[in-house]
C-alpha cells in the first residue's frame, strides 16, 4: 500500500481533534474574520448595547403597569427640558418620559425585527426553496410574483397595506411581512439553482440519499449564507419602516416605540422642545446603522468568493 | 467473445437529448443530441477509455450510466451474466423468434437500469458509484471528511453506528490518508487529496463500478501519476470496473482495455487499446492521436490535425458527422445542403441576399435570394474551390430559376460502425472497403 508521503499537505497533526472541535475552531475562525474589521466591530457594539438595553429594560426603567408597552404619563411635568430629575431626557406635551419611550422602544424594535424576520426568512426560504427545486411553472408563476411584489418601493408597499389594514402595531407587522419575503425567495431561489448544480449534491444522490435529506443536508446549509447576510440587513431595515408607519400614525398611539415617539414630539419642534422628537429619531437612525454595518461586515466573510480565497 | 466473467455493464443503443427551451412559456425549439445511439460493455475488471473532444457526450453517458439523468432512448444492462448477454444479443438479432421470452423478460426486471425498482435499485446504486473532475464541487464545504465519507455507509446502513469511524480510517487508508485527515474541511486539503477522498467516498460501498469522469484533468502530472496508480492499485485489490473518460489519450493508453472513441454523441471507433494505439481505422481517431505531442512519434504523422468548428449538437450532420472537419472525406460520406452554407459562410455579401429557405429535409432546399444575380452567382461559388471536389460530386441537381435555387443531394444513411480487420469496430465509409 501506498501510504507515504502524500499526507504533507497539512500542517498540524492532532490525533486528539473531534468533529465538535474542528468545528467550533471554523466558526470562531469566521468570527476572528469578523471581527477583523473596525467598522463591524462599531456595529455589533452598537447592536450588543441595543440589544442589553431591551433585555434589560425592566431593569433601566420601572415597567409601567398594567401595560409595559403603554407610555406612562406624567401630566404635570410635561414638556420638561432634559436633565429634569426623574425625567432624564425630558418629557413630551402629553407627559411621556422620553428616556421610558427610547429604553422600551429598544424591546418594541427587536420584538418587532424579530418577528418580522424570522417569519419573512421561513417565508421566504420555503417558497425560495419550492421555485428552485421544482422549477418549470411553478417557478415561473412564482417569480413572476415576486417581480410584481419587488416592482413597488418598499416603504409605500407597505404603507399601502398598513393603512389598507388600519393602524395597529399587529397590521404593523403583517405589512412588513408581506412586504419584505419576496427578497429572501430571490435570494432562496437563486442559491437553490446553484447549489443543486453542484457535484456533491449529484454524488448524494448516487449513495442513494433521499430528496429531503439532500435538501437538508447539501443544499440548505450550502444556500444560507446570503439569507443570513439579508437577514441582518432587515433587522435594521425594518425597524426604520416600520418607524416610519409608526411616525405616519399606523401604529397604536401611545405605544413605547420610536415612531410614535417621534411623531408625538414633533408638535413641539417648532416650540425649541427639540428633545421629544430627537432622542428616539436617533436610535432608530443607530439601529438601523448598527445591523447594517454588521451585515455588511458578515457578507465580506461569508461572501462565497472570498471563502475560496482563504 | 464471451468468457466465464459477467459483463457489468452494457450499453445498448443509449439515446440522450436534452431539450432547447426558449421564451416565457419555455416552449421546446428543438433538441440537443448529447448521446445518440451508443453501445459498448464493460466487462467485470475491466476499464473502458470513453474519450473525445469536449461537447461530444463522454459526461452526458457517465451520468446517464451512474443514473442521474434518465434516458431518453435505449438500454443499460447492469452485470449481466454471459448466458444473459449472449441471450440479450440474440434476442435484438431476431427480435420476432422470442425463443426465451422468460430469460428476456427477467433481465429486463433485474438487470436495466431503468427499470428495476426496490431492492434491486438499492443495489445498483452500490454497485455504481462516480468521481467528478472538480474536486471542489463534489465535496461539501461544510461537511468534514469524515461525514463525507462515511455518509454512503450511514444511508445504506452498512454498519453499527460505532463501526462508522474505524470504517470510514480504514477507507481513507486505502487511499493513502489517514486518521489525522478525519476531521477537516476539503478546503484544507490540496487537489489530489480532496480527490482521494471522492475516491474513498466511491469505495465505501464496495461497488462493482466506478465512473471516473476526468478524474485527473484537474490536476498537476506528477499528482495525476499518483492518483492513476492509486486507481489502478485499487482495481487490483477488489477486482473493480472503470468508467474512464477523459481526453487525454496518454491517460487513457496508461489506464484502459478499451477504448471507445467518440464524435458528437456518436461512437466513431472503438477496440482494444493496443490496436486502437497500434493501428487506428476511424480519420478522427487518427487526428486525435496526431494531436497528442507525446503519443504522435509512432502513429502516421502525416494526419492533419483537427481543424474548423465542431458542428451543433442540435443538428448533427447525416451520413457521416465528422465529413465537415475530416481531411479525407469522399463523395459517398453523406453531405447535405448545410454543407454548403457552412462552406460559403464567408462570403458574407453573398449569404446576407438569401431572403428564404425553404428545406423540407437535410438534402434537398429551395433557396430564394434577393436578386438573380446573387442566385447565379451561388451556383458559380460551388463549382469553385470553396466546395471540395468530392462534395460537389454529391450534388444530385443545382438550377437556377429566377431568384431561387434548387439543390438536392443523395440522400444517405448514417455510417454504420463495421467490424475491421483488427477486429476493432469503425464508423468511416473507407473502413467498409
Ligand atoms: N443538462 C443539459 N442540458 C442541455 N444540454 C446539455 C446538458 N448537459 C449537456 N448538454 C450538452 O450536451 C453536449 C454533451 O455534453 P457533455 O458534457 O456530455 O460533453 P463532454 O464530452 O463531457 O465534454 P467535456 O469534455 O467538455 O466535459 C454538449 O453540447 C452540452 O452542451
Ligand atoms: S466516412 Fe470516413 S472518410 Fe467519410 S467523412 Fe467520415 S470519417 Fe471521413
Ligand atoms: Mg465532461
Amino acid at each position: 500500500m501506498k501510504k507515504n508521503a502524500q499526507n504533507a499537505g497539512i500542517d498540524e497533526v492532532n490525533f486528539n481533534d473531534s468533529a465538535f472541535k474542528v468545528r467550533l475552531k471554523r466558526n470562531l475562525e469566521i468570527l476572528s474574520n469578523v471581527l477583523a474589521n473596525p467598522t463591524t466591530v462599531l456595529g455589533l457594539i452598537i447592536v450588543i448595547l441595543m440589544l442589553a438595553m431591551a433585555i434589560f429594560a425592566p431593569v433601566i426603567t420601572e415597567p409601567n403597569t398594567p401595560d409595559p408597552y403603554q407610555m406612562p404619563r406624567d401630566w404635570k411635568a410635561a414638556r420638561s427640558a432634559p436633565l429634569t430629575p426623574g425625567h432624564i431626557l425630558g418629557t413630551t406635551n402629553r407627559g411621556g418620559d422620553v428616556f421610558y419611550g427610547v429604553v422600551w422602544g429598544a424591546r418594541t424594535s427587536l420584538k418587532l425585527s424579530i418577528l418580522v424576520v424570522t417569519l419573512t426568512v421561513v417565508l421566504g426560504v420555503i417558497i425560495g426553496s419550492v421555485a428552485g427545486i421544482v422549477g418549470g411553472k411553478v417557478d415561473e408563476i412564482l417569480m413572476r410574483i415576486v417581480d410584481v411584489f419587488l416592482s413597488i418601493p418598499e416603504l409605500i408597499f407597505a404603507l399601502a397595506i398598513a393603512a389598507i389594514l388600519g393602524p395597529s402595531f399587529t397590521n404593523i407587522i403583517l405589512a412588513l411581512v408581506i412586504v419584505f419575503w419576496v427578497k429572501y425567495a430571490r435570494i432562496m431561489r437563486a442559491q437553490v439553482i446553484r447549489i443543486k448544480q453542484r457535484e456533491y449534491v449529484d454524488a448524494a444522490k448516487i449513495m442513494g440519499a433521499s430528496k429531503l435529506q439532500i435538501y437538508l443536508k447539501d443544499i440548505l446549509p450550502n444556500s444560507f449564507s446570503p439569507v443570513m447576510v439579508q437577514a441582518t440587513l432587515d433587522m435594521g431595515n425594518i425597524v426604520l419602516v416600520g418607524a416610519t408607519l409608526s411616525f405616519i400614525g399606523l401604529s397604536e398611539a401611545g405605544i413605547a416605540e420610536w415612531g410614535v415617539l417621534v411623531s408625538e414630539g414633533q408638535a413641539g419642534i417648532s416650540a425649541g422642545r427639540w428633545w421629544a422628537s430627537t432622542f428616539p429619531g436617533l436610535m432608530v437612525f443607530l439601529w438601523a446603522l448598527a445591523f447594517n454595518l454588521v451585515g455588511d461586515g458578515l457578507r465580506d466573510v461569508l461572501d462565497p468568493r472570498t471563502e475560496t480565497k482563504r | 467473445m464471451s468468457n466465464s466473467k459477467n459483463t457489468i455493464l452494457s450499453l445498448r443503443n443509449v439515446k440522450k437529448h436534452f431539450p432547447i427551451k426558449e421564451g416565457v412559456f419555455q416552449n421546446v425549439v428543438g433538441q440537443v443530441h448529447a448521446v445518440d445511439g451508443v453501445s459498448f460493455d464493460i466487462g467485470a475488471g475491466e476499464t473502458v477509455g470513453l474519450v473525445g473532444e469536449s461537447g461530444c457526450g463522454k459526461t452526458t453517458i457517465g451520468r446517464c450510466v451512474s443514473g442521474l439523468e434518465p434516458l431518453t432512448d435505449g438500454d443499460i444492462f447492469f452485470d449481466l451474466t454471459p448466458e444473459k448477454l449472449v441471450a440479450l444479443e440474440d434476442f435484438e438479432k431476431h427480435q420476432s423468434e422470442i425463443k426465451n421470452k422468460y430469460l428476456i423478460d427477467e433481465i429486463q426486471s433485474t438487470s436495466n437500469i431503468s427499470k428495476i425498482e426496490g431492492d434491486d435499485f438499492y443495489n445498483y446504486r452500490r454497485n455504481c458509484q462516480m468521481v467528478f473532475q472538480d474536486s471542489f464541487s463534489s465535496l461539501s464545504p461544510r461537511q468534514l471528511v469524515s461525514d463525507i465519507v462515511s455518509r454512503p455507509l450511514k444511508i445504506h446502513k452498512v454498519c453499527a453506528d460505532n463501526e462508522l469511524i474505524p470504517r470510514t480510517i480504514e477507507l481513507l487508508e486505502q487511499v493513502g490518508l489517514g486518521k489525522q485527515h478525519l476531521y477537516r474541511f476539503p478546503h484544507q486539503f490540496s487537489g489530489g487529496q480532496r480527490q482521494r477522498i471522492s475516491i474513498a467516498r466511491a469505495l465505501a460501498l464496495d461497488p462493482k463500478l466506478i465512473v471516473l469522469d476526468e478524474p485527473t484533468s484537474a490536476l498537476d502530472v506528477s499528482v495525476q501519476a499518483q492518483i492513476l496508480n492509486l486507481l489502478h492499485d485499487l482495481q487490483k485489490q477488489r477486482g473493480l470496473s472503470y468508467l474512464f473518460i477523459t481526453h487525454n489519450l496518454s491517460v487513457i493508453r496508461h489506464m484502459a482495455d478499451k477504448i471507445v472513441v467518440m464524435y458528437l454523441g456518436k461512437v466513431v471507433e472503438a477496440g482494444k487499446t493496443e490496436d486502437i494505439f497500434a493501428n487506428p481505422q476511424h480519420p478522427y481517431t487518427k487526428a486525435l492521436l496526431a494531436a497528442s505531442p507525446d503519443l504522435s512519434e509512432d502513429v502516421m504523422s502525416d494526419m492533419a490535425a483537427l481543424d474548423g468548428p465542431i458542428p451543433d449538437p442540435a443538428r448533427p450532420p447525416q451520413g457521416c458527422s465528422f465529413r465537415t472537419r475530416c481531411p479525407v472525406s469522399r463523395t459517398e460520406c453523406g453531405w447535405e445542403v448545410d454543407d454548403i452554407i457552412r462552406r460559403l459562410e464567408h462570403h458574407e455579401t453573398l449569404i446576407d441576399s438569401i431572403k428564404s429557405v425553404h428545406q423540407p429535409d437535410a438534402f434537398n432546399a429551395k433557396l430564394t435570394f434577393e436578386t438573380s444575380f446573387s442566385a447565379i452567382e451561388l451556383k458559380d461559388a460551388i463549382g469553385t474551390n470553396d466546395i471540395p471536389k468530392q462534395m460537389r460530386k454529391a450534388i444530385k441537381k443545382i438550377e437556377v430559376d429566377g431568384n431561387d435555387v434548387n439543390i438536392s443531394f443523395d440522400p444517405v444513411q448514417t455510417v454504420p460502425l463495421v467490424q475491421s480487420d483488427n477486429g476493432s469496430l469503425s464508423r468511416c465509409v473507407l473502413a467498409n472497403k
